[in-house]
């Protein structure tokens, strides 16, 4: 017989909201599970979600629905979460760069990396380099996310590039470029720190470069 | 597009308004605002590089704005739209969707298009590119609520896709008026690399061969469906379309033997990996492969699988066209 956290993993990867956001009720009321397991469980989550997509199963509706479900469930269990003072895994900046829309991707990517217990600063999407470069100092974040599916969006990651070597805080902060729009070849060309194409990579990349 | 063995493959790549421009030393905005412009640079990319037919884009610069969102786009970044309608069932009146083919052609919206076909040389063809009913759906939803939509409210997809109809429909027709040659109806969003095959059937096929059969009556008209299509191939051979447009991801060989001998398939040299990036040696291999996949028996044009990009050097769009008239001659 599963228990609740298995059922309620469960729930996210068939996309159930209404199921994941009960189940969670449950957690909080049982309140047993330390804040570790419940992220343990969204992660795992998630990362069923991209693999499936991977494989074929999942297509883009399929994975919102699964986004859609962990962001039911943090509403019932942030205040559960908070009490328990989890240990925050980093501080992310993630957005699409400027001259894309794209926000599907991106939006996938933040949900995954909150249920992986990441602080994270959506900026939205078709985000200037100003904005990501002010929202990094004021976060002081560990990462930045470049989000970019357009094939004319490739100078606007090396106008961002530019401005963070120019304001000194390249040191500062790691970069991680992901989308359609460009090769590994060319993230790496640009001198970002990671080259992500989907939610499993990007998690394990993110996890890489803070050690979460 | 009757499918007739000609003398040679045709040659008919994607170049529109994300490469045209910048052939007449423009940037995309400019051309965006600029019918005309476009169409100048179209017809001049046309005789530069001497493939078989140009491909004007949404009705050449004339989409300020989709169904009444607002479109924006600045240097060669493409065009955005930046603001949506539908926020539920409710906003579907508020499209501003054309009722007929004389309210697309308002103002003299039309004559880039008219421009660019009487700019055409002999044996030359245009084409003219509109959405989809399914993509002009997701476009005034956005595409993550559009998608979203699929399983938190299906019956908003339909009817939104079914109210987008008369658009296609309307510029499709206008388009025909204005002279091209045949249409290109663009799904984009269908692709089995973002819905599932039987996503693609409930919600995106029953409009496609709606739109299809009221415009295929007027001009042959090409089912362009970039990434993966190769899943829901054979749904899109069946839509009436007279030649489906694949991009790189399909197997060309594959496709044709499934649906070769049904429909003229248009495709499918990769226009990131070969065209843009690629050496001139690159493409002269990936346009062989294709003539070899796909020229046997007829019913073949080659073409990029996707717009050119912006960035694309000059040189192997000359070596994609040279090689298919080099290769593709029966």
């Amino acid at each position: 017989m599963k228990d609740t956290l298995e059922n309620f993993e469960l729930a996210i990867i068939a996309g159930n909201a209404d199921a994941s956001a009960d189940l969670a009720d449950t957690i909080v009321r049982q309140g047993q599970a330390t804040a570790d397991k419940i992220f343990d469980h969204l992660a795992a989550a998630m990362e069923e979600v991209g693999s499936r997509y991977e494989t074929g199963e999942y297509f883009i509706p399929e994975m919102l629905r699964s986004a859609e479900a962990v962001e039911k469930a943090m509403t019932v269990l942030e205040p559960y979460l908070f009490e328990r003072r989890h240990e925050q895994a980093g501080i992310i900046v993630m957005g699409t760069v400027k001259g894309d829309i794209h926000n599907i991707g991106k939006n996938i990517i933040v949900s995954a990396l909150r249920a992986s217990g990441y602080e994270v600063h959506d900026l939205g999407v078709n985000v200037s380099t100003e904005k990501f470069i002010n929202k990094v100092k004021e976060t002081s974040a560990d990462l930045l996310l470049l989000s970019a599916f357009t094939t004319s969006t490739k100078p606007a990651l090396l106008d961002i590039i530019a401005a963070l070597e120019s304001e000194g805080m390249r040191g500062e902060v790691k970069v991680i470029s992901g989308g359609a729009s460009h090769s590994e070849d060319f993230a790496r060309e640009i001198g970002v720190d990671g080259f992500a194409t989907d939610v499993k990579s990007t998690l394990a990349i993110c996890r890489s470069l803070t050690g979460a | 597009m009757a499918g007739e063995i000609p003398d040679r493959v045709p040659v008919i790549p994607v170049v529109d308004g994300y490469f045209a421009p910048k052939i007449i030393g423009r940037d995309n905005d400019e051309c965006f605002l600029d019918g005309i412009c476009q169409a100048e640079a179209l017809a001049a990319s046309l005789a530069r590089f001497g493939y078989d037919g140009a491909i004007a884009e949404m009705g050449l610069g004339d989409e300020p704005n989709v169904l009444g969102c607002p479109v924006e786009v600045e240097g060669n970044y493409v065009p955005l739209v930046v603001e949506t309608l539908i926020a539920g069932r409710e906003d579907i009146g508020k499209l501003k969707i054309p009722a007929d083919s004389s309210a697309v052609a308002t103002g003299g919206k039309l004559e880039p298009v008219r421009w660019l076909v009487e700019a055409v040389g002999a044996g030359q063809v245009v084409l003219g590119s509109v959405r989809s009913p399914f993509e002009y759906a997701a476009t005034v939803r956005g595409l993550f609520d559009f998608m979203t939509d699929f399983y938190r409210d299906p019956e908003l997809v339909r009817d939104l896709v079914a109210a987008c109809i008369p658009a296609t429909l309307a510029v499709g027709k206008a388009l025909i008026e204005a002279g091209v040659d045949a249409l290109v109806i663009k799904d984009s969003f269908a692709s089995s690399s973002m819905i599932s095959p039987d996503h693609y059937r409930e919600f995106a096929w029953p409009a496609e061969v709606q739109a299809i059969g009221e415009l295929g009556g007027l001009a042959p008209v090409v089912l362009h469906i970039c990434r993966n299509s190769m899943p829901i191939l054979e749904d899109m051979s069946k839509t009436g379309a007279a030649v489906l447009e694949i991009d790189s991801p399909v197997d060309l060989a594959a496709a044709k033997a499934a649906v070769g001998g049904r429909v003229v398939l248009k495709g499918n040299i990769d226009a990131a990996a070969v065209i843009e990036k690629g050496s001139l040696e690159d493409v002269e291999a990936a346009v062989r492969y294709a003539m070899s996949a796909a020229k046997a028996g007829g019913g073949f044009i080659l073409s990029s699988g996707d717009s050119i990009p912006n960035s694309a050097p000059e040189n192997n769009l000359t070596a994609l066209v040279e090689a298919g008239k080099k290769y593709g001659k029966y």
